[in-house]
């Protein structure tokens, strides 16, 4: 009881400080911190997949690129906001089932390569369909609806994204469908002899996170009140999967953490490192080489006080329910579990 | 339709289909062997076109250029594999986002060292020009690219079916316990196959500067072409890769022409036929 009330605490006060944190800091600072939670917000739908089923998706740029410029294309044409963000909604859903289809009967590597030639093709679709997206200038002047247009609301509409998601997550997570997901994720063939249609599965799981993904096109479009094919790009999809995996797979909160770093590294360390990239692929480098539970992991491992040796964990003994800044014992997809044999 | 257009589109698809048999051959030989999905295989085509380039600027010579891309990316692959890749072997996901990682770092240095312009290497003296070839004139050098293609194509073909080697490479495809278990030392099979795959990269990214230009952005494009072909194909298929390159390297050529801003799409359409028809590949083994 004492550790939830604990967890309670921190989380209450974690929430009163990011609600409190425009009125204090200076504008740079709270701009920045609202491309933090978006990016976090995209690689939470990342996180989804690859955290309950083990499905490690290079391409979600491309759908929250798809949304976003719905939300662009809608503005030019001076839609009403509600038909605007139906339309980002149709989009995103029909974007995610192109995903959801082409994905669904696949697993491990194969997952990864179809989705990364999807979030490819989306770019190259944004770069040429020039009549709609504006081709490689984008579009430009795409303002934030007004309510949204003070730096601090935006902000707290950004934090309110990411909470949604984390919510989102951890009810998925607790839910019998979330259960389904984690067994498709230890053995497929397992959950398809009890019964379970393994595709039908997968297939929702990624509409889901495409749903997530979306949300966070339409923050991206409206922080940017810009948007070029670059939205899109390999770049922006393989960043999401470095934000999930500095973090941690299959944490609500390492997606923060991961983006946290990344977004921090690009900006901060930008002005004083001209060769950031190279120093962010070297850090992810050895992350997954050294610690591939990413950041929560390790914290995780040094407040357990020993090295747990994840390999030889029983799935069944691991910790049922979801918390905050735990390796929830979610991962897996990506930690080196040996997968099924081919 | 004239003739006339027919054929130098079909020749335009071809040279492309070569270059992409260039790219996805060392890209479907590394999955084959290892089960590795190279993603950092566009970076190290994009890094054979840079070193290559300024090579043959220095030197005055293109084969030195072409040569130079070929060993120096066959030697940064090589590291890659046995500083980084060897840590992880066996472990698919680990793999791959390290070979990302490695993609994030080549691809920076090389914005880093060699700028971010476009640039292209000129094709040397005698394939500069034209060759008739039945009712039109087709630049030399694309015909030499196409006939390049091929060359490597039969070599590859014949190392994999008629040597020793090929034999333990098409036994590491099927089953690398037994092949381990036979006393082969699959270590060295790794880092030979990598060496391979990169070199094929490096040179590809040379003979590509003749054609297209090498600028950041090239390596994930490149990437894309890969993966298709080789999806289209069946991932680990030398004859897959070759089929895959030409069907669409002709649907890129024309589609180019008849639907210019959908040609990406042109391209993922039959990648997305193929998935739900034949989740293998058409030359693929299916894994199920």
């Amino acid at each position: 009881m004492t550790a939830d009330r604990t967890r309670m605490v921190a989380i209450v006060a974690a929430l009163a400080i990011a609600v409190v944190a425009p009125f204090v800091l200076p504008t740079y600072i709270v701009t920045l911190l609202s491309l933090v939670f978006i990016a976090a917000l995209l690689a939470s739908s990342i996180d989804l997949l690859a955290g309950q089923g083990g499905l490690l998706s290079i391409g979600h740029a491309g759908i929250a690129a798809s949304a976003a410029y719905a939300i662009a294309w809608g503005t030019t044409e001076s839609l009403a906001l509600p038909i605007q963000l139906g339309l980002a909604l149709l989009v995103t859903l029909v974007v995610s089932a192109v995903y959801a289809l082409t994905t669904m009967r696949t697993r491990g590597i194969v997952f990864l390569m179809i989705t990364l030639a999807l979030g490819i093709v989306v770019y190259g679709l944004a770069l040429k369909l020039s009549t709609i997206t504006g081709g490689q200038n984008g579009l430009t002047g795409i303002d934030r609806p007004e309510f949204l247009a003070n730096s601090s609301a935006f902000y707290l509409l950004t934090v309110a994204a990411f909470v949604l998601a984390v919510v989102f997550r951890a009810v998925l997570a607790r839910s019998s469908f979330g259960l389904v997901l984690r067994g498709i994720r230890e053995s497929e063939s397992r959950m398809s002899s009890l019964g379970y249609s393994v595709t039908r599965a997968k297939f929702l799981a990624v509409m889901l996170s495409g749903l997530l993904a979306g949300l966070a096109g339409v923050l991206i479009v409206w922080q940017a009140e810009f948007i070029s094919p670059n939205v899109a790009s390999f770049n922006r999809s393989a960043m999401a999967v470095v934000m999930v995996i500095l973090g941690g797979t299959g944490t609500l909160l390492g997606p923060l953490i991961g983006a946290g770093v990344v977004v921090g590294t690009e900006h901060w360390l930008s002005s004083y490192v001209e060769r950031w990239p190279t120093l962010l692929g070297l850090v992810f480098i050895a992350v997954v080489l050294f610690a591939p539970g990413g950041v929560v992991g390790a914290f995780s491992r040094w407040r357990h006080g020993a090295v747990r040796d994840r390999q030889h964990a029983e799935p069944g003994t691991r910790a049922a329910l979801p918390s905050l800044l735990e390796d929830q014992g979610l991962a897996g997809g990506v930690d080196g579990r040996p997968s099924e044999p081919q | 339709m004239s003739l006339e257009f027919l054929a130098l589109q079909v020749l335009n698809g071809l040279t492309f289909a070569a270059l992409l048999f260039l790219v996805a051959s060392g890209f479907t030989l590394v999955f084959g062997v290892m089960r590795i999905v190279n993603l950092a295989h566009g970076a190290l085509y994009l890094l054979g076109g840079a070193i290559g380039i300024s090579v043959a600027a220095v030197t005055g010579s293109w084969v030195l250029g072409v040569v130079a891309a070929g060993i120096s990316v066959g030697l940064v692959g090589l590291f890659s594999e046995r500083l980084l890749l060897h840590r992880v072997r066996g472990r698919e996901l680990p793999e791959v986002l390290l070979t990302v990682g490695i993609a994030l770092v080549i691809a920076d240095l090389i914005l880093a060292v060699f700028g971010g312009n476009p640039r292209s290497a000129d094709p040397p003296p005698p394939l500069v020009g034209g060759t008739p070839v039945g009712p039109v004139t087709y630049p030399t050098y694309r015909l030499f690219v196409i006939g390049f293609a091929v060359a490597v194509g039969v070599i590859l073909f014949v190392v994999q079916q008629r040597t020793r080697i090929g034999a333990v490479l098409r036994a590491g495809v099927d089953d690398r316990e037994m092949v381990s278990a036979m006393g082969i030392d699959v270590d060295r099979v790794f880092a030979g196959m990598f060496l391979v795959g990169s070199v094929l990269a490096g040179t590809a990214g040379m003979i590509a500067a003749g054609l297209l230009t090498i600028r950041p952005g090239a390596d994930t494009e490149i990437l894309l072409f890969a993966l298709v072909v080789v999806i289209v194909g069946g991932l680990g298929s030398i004859g897959g890769a070759a089929l895959g390159s030409v069907l669409i390297g002709l649907i890129d050529a024309f589609s180019r022409v008849w639907l210019p801003e959908l040609s990406y799409f042109a391209v993922f359409a039959p990648m997305a036929i193929i998935l739900v028809l034949r989740p293998a590949g058409l030359f693929g083994k299916s894994t199920s």
